[in-house]
């Protein structure tokens, strides 16, 4: 029975991809998708053009999914808040291991994320992978310093600050150029494929980053602080 | 076909075929520590097998890839040894022909000439 129902899963995928395969050669992709491949670039002077499109042309979207995110790690923290009278958290001290293995890659991993937000509007990726990567890290580090805490104040005062910055940016555009997340026109785009270039894209998502990786690291936190249940240990 | 094409296409192949080994050792192992183990090293080495054949199919990457190499050498067996750990304190049963379980000893207050520092 499983295996008839994953054939056919299977031809469906096969029947449903045959489908697209003829599309995504077809030149056209519709007024707005040719709009921003043949403008793109002019307009913004990002080499990534996803980038482009995320932070520029539907800026305010990505306003809103930012928000989003803010929204349910407050309502996880809200949903596994220790209760009076639950046992406190109690540290098992990690292996070796993984202890050698934190000190080793923690560095590196950070400034993978950092390299992979500030690189956002040159380089595949952006503020949200770039800040995933981050918060990973901070996920080894966790798991490897069960004695220590992570500081919660600071963490929100970094989110909220680049919130805060990304809505900031939005606003000098709405002043200097008119128009709400404006990027024309509020600083110089410079010259295409360099690192200070494409206007105010990559503060935008130098804010993303460091908002998106203080809040998941938050949310891994507040997750694993959560008293295990009955029999659970490491 | 230059040589070093050749190389790394037969090199990639045989990182595929590891890759592949690994993904069968996950469904035909008995308990999760030997899926684990045969996930992990295969794994690995397919990865590293695979990287090797593109940097030999385009030397001018070699660098970036044995930065990547590196990079999976190191966290791999890292998150599976974190894992498995986690596996083993959670209670998760070894298969039924296991004949030692050195982790509980070590972990156990009677196995006290046991170093954990």
């Amino acid at each position: 029975m499983k295996q008839v129902l994953a054939i056919l899963a299977l031809l469906v995928l096969a029947f449903l991809f045959a489908g697209l395969v003829p599309m995504a050669s077809k030149p056209g992709n519709g007024a707005v998708g040719d709009y921003y491949a043949t403008h793109g670039i002019a307009d913004n002077r990002g080499s990534n053009l996803v980038t482009s499109i995320v932070v520029n042309y539907r800026g305010l979207d990505t306003l809103g999914e930012v928000t989003v995110l803010f929204l349910s790690v407050m309502g996880v923290g809200f949903i596994l808040r220790r209760r009076e009278g639950t046992p406190k958290y109690s540290p098992v001290p990690a292996s070796p291991i993984l202890n050698t293995g934190a000190n080793l890659l923690f560095g590196s991993i950070l400034l993978l994320g950092a390299y992979i937000f500030v690189h956002g509007h040159l380089t595949p990726g952006g503020g949200f992978q770039g800040g995933s990567v981050i918060a990973s890290g901070v996920l080894l580090l966790i798991l490897a310093r069960r004695d220590r805490e992570l500081s919660h104040d600071l963490l929100a005062w970094l989110e909220s600050l680049s919130g805060f910055g990304y809505a900031l940016v939005g606003l000098v555009g709405l002043v200097v150029a008119g128009s709400f997340l404006a990027n024309k026109g509020v600083l110089p785009l410079g010259t295409w494929n360099r690192l200070f270039s494409a206007g105010v894209i990559p503060i935008i998502y130098i804010l993303i980053g460091l908002k998106v990786g203080a809040e998941l690291s938050t949310l891994l936190d507040i997750m694993i602080r959560e008293p295990a249940p009955e029999g659970g240990g490491h | 076909m230059a040589a070093h094409h050749l190389a790394g296409a037969l090199l990639t192949l045989l990182g595929a075929l590891f890759l592949f080994l690994g993904a069968l050792g996950i469904v035909r192992m008995p308990d999760l520590y030997n899926r684990m183990q045969a996930g992990t090293k295969a794994t690995t080495l397919g990865n590293i097998l695979t990287l090797a054949g593109l940097a030999l199919y385009h030397p001018s990457w070699a660098l970036k890839i044995g930065v990547i190499a590196l990079f999976v050498l190191v966290t791999n067996p890292l998150s599976s040894h974190a894992l498995a750990r986690a596996a083993h304190g959670a209670g998760v049963p070894l298969t039924e022909g296991s004949v030692s379980d050195a982790l509980a000893e070590d972990l156990s207050p009677e196995g006290g000439e046991a170093v954990e520092s």
